[in-house]
């Protein structure tokens, strides 16, 4: 497909994104936030259906060698990364997705908070010329590499391929223990409210 | 329109979502955010420092060349653009402007370590829940589980704030 297309393409999915988070408020922030602190699991309910979807969808097309997967090596870096983002994203009371909705809704905080995201990963831009750490996607070899704190490359078409295993049964396991988490969801809410107390 | 009107059941609107990633991961790939958003930070600073300075700096180089042809941006600037329009339809598009200082200088930090956290993990939070984690990639795990200590974290600091 030509570049052109693609961004075409891009476009048109995130213009739908944006109308579907605009009309249901959906936040990723508030969904793991509002759990945390007001058991409140609105958007948390959301999130785990959407992720049973992908989960279904994406490895059953990757069973068939079918998609455009995710391919770089991952270690150490991922998790502090998503953890030093995670604590961001609470205070500054947005996702990635919602500072670009809120932004288009007129909210300027959003603006604001989307303006030093991109100064943060200017910053970081400029440490990682000194420390080279974690290392460039072209560098990596799906291999571990301790030394560096990475764990090498494995998704569910790996997986596929060490175990002669449809990728798809691997993703249904997934599918349902994600299921089972919102099942458990489902029930702390159904119960009355005296019961939740006892 | 009748859509437009009141809040949509936030299932529906993920399901839908859910769907069609599954068809952008066949054509392009998973939607993400941060990619789009540090290409896009590349041209801005392009833009402001000019490309010598900017190719003086590694990073820019080696992992992220400044490119307007590359497909993440497009889908940021569609949910701005799609925001927006509804926003407009639905009368819901006016200026909200944080009244308190304390307000900014959270907004102000969390963008920071939201940016910095991006790139550290080459993955946002998008990424993690939409397109590593249903791909039962080893580092959507790790990601999953570092966004929600963080979230914790982050969710202590909040209440203390809030608390007074």
């Amino acid at each position: 497909m030509s570049v052109l297309g693609e961004c075409l393409i891009a476009f048109v999915f995130g213009s739908i994104v944006g109308i579907l988070v605009q009309r249901s408020r959906f936040c990723n922030a508030a969904a793991l936030r509002d759990a945390i602190l007001f058991k409140s699991f609105r958007n948390t309910k959301a999130l785990l259906i959407a992720m049973i979807i992908l989960t279904i969808g994406f490895t059953g097309f990757m069973s068939i060698n079918e998609g455009h997967a995710m391919h770089f090596d991952v270690g150490l870096n991922q998790m502090i990364g998503l953890f030093i983002f995670g604590i961001g994203m609470v205070l500054a009371g947005a996702c990635t997705v919602s500072t670009w909705v809120k932004t288009g809704e007129g909210n300027v905080g959003a603006a604001w908070a989307l303006l030093f995201t991109f100064i943060g990963m200017f910053l970081f831009s400029l440490v990682w010329s000194v420390n080279y750490w974690p290392p460039a996607p072209a560098s990596m070899t799906g291999e571990p590499n301790l030394e560096a704190l990475q764990f090498g490359f494995a998704n569910a078409a790996t997986l596929q391929e060490k175990l002669k295993v449809p990728a798809v049964i691997f993703g249904l396991i997934q599918a349902g223990v994600l299921y089972a988490i919102y099942r458990a969801i489902k029930r702390r809410e159904n119960k009355p409210a005296g019961a939740a107390a006892e | 329109m009748e859509f437009f009107k009141k809040t949509l059941d936030p299932i529906i609107a993920l399901t839908a979502i859910a769907v069609l990633d599954v068809f952008l991961f066949l054509i392009v790939g998973a939607w993400t955010v941060g990619g789009g958003e540090t290409m896009m930070t590349g041209l801005a600073a392009q833009a402001v420092i000019g490309s010598e300075n900017l190719e003086r700096i590694p990073f820019w180089n080696l992992v992220f060349p400044p490119t307007f042809g590359y497909w993440k941006i497009y889908i940021s600037f569609g949910m701005l653009f799609g925001a927006f329009v509804s926003a407009i339809i639905s009368r819901e598009f006016y200026l909200r402007i944080p009244k308190r200082l304390s307000e900014w200088v959270l907004i102000t930090v969390g963008g920071l370590m939201m940016g910095v956290g991006i790139r550290l993990a080459f993955v946002c939070n998008v990424s993690t829940f939409f397109g590593l984690t249903p791909q039962m990639n080893m580092g959507g795990y790790l990601a999953v589980s570092g966004i929600i200590a963080g979230a914790w974290v982050g969710s202590l600091i909040y209440k203390r704030i809030l608390e007074g």
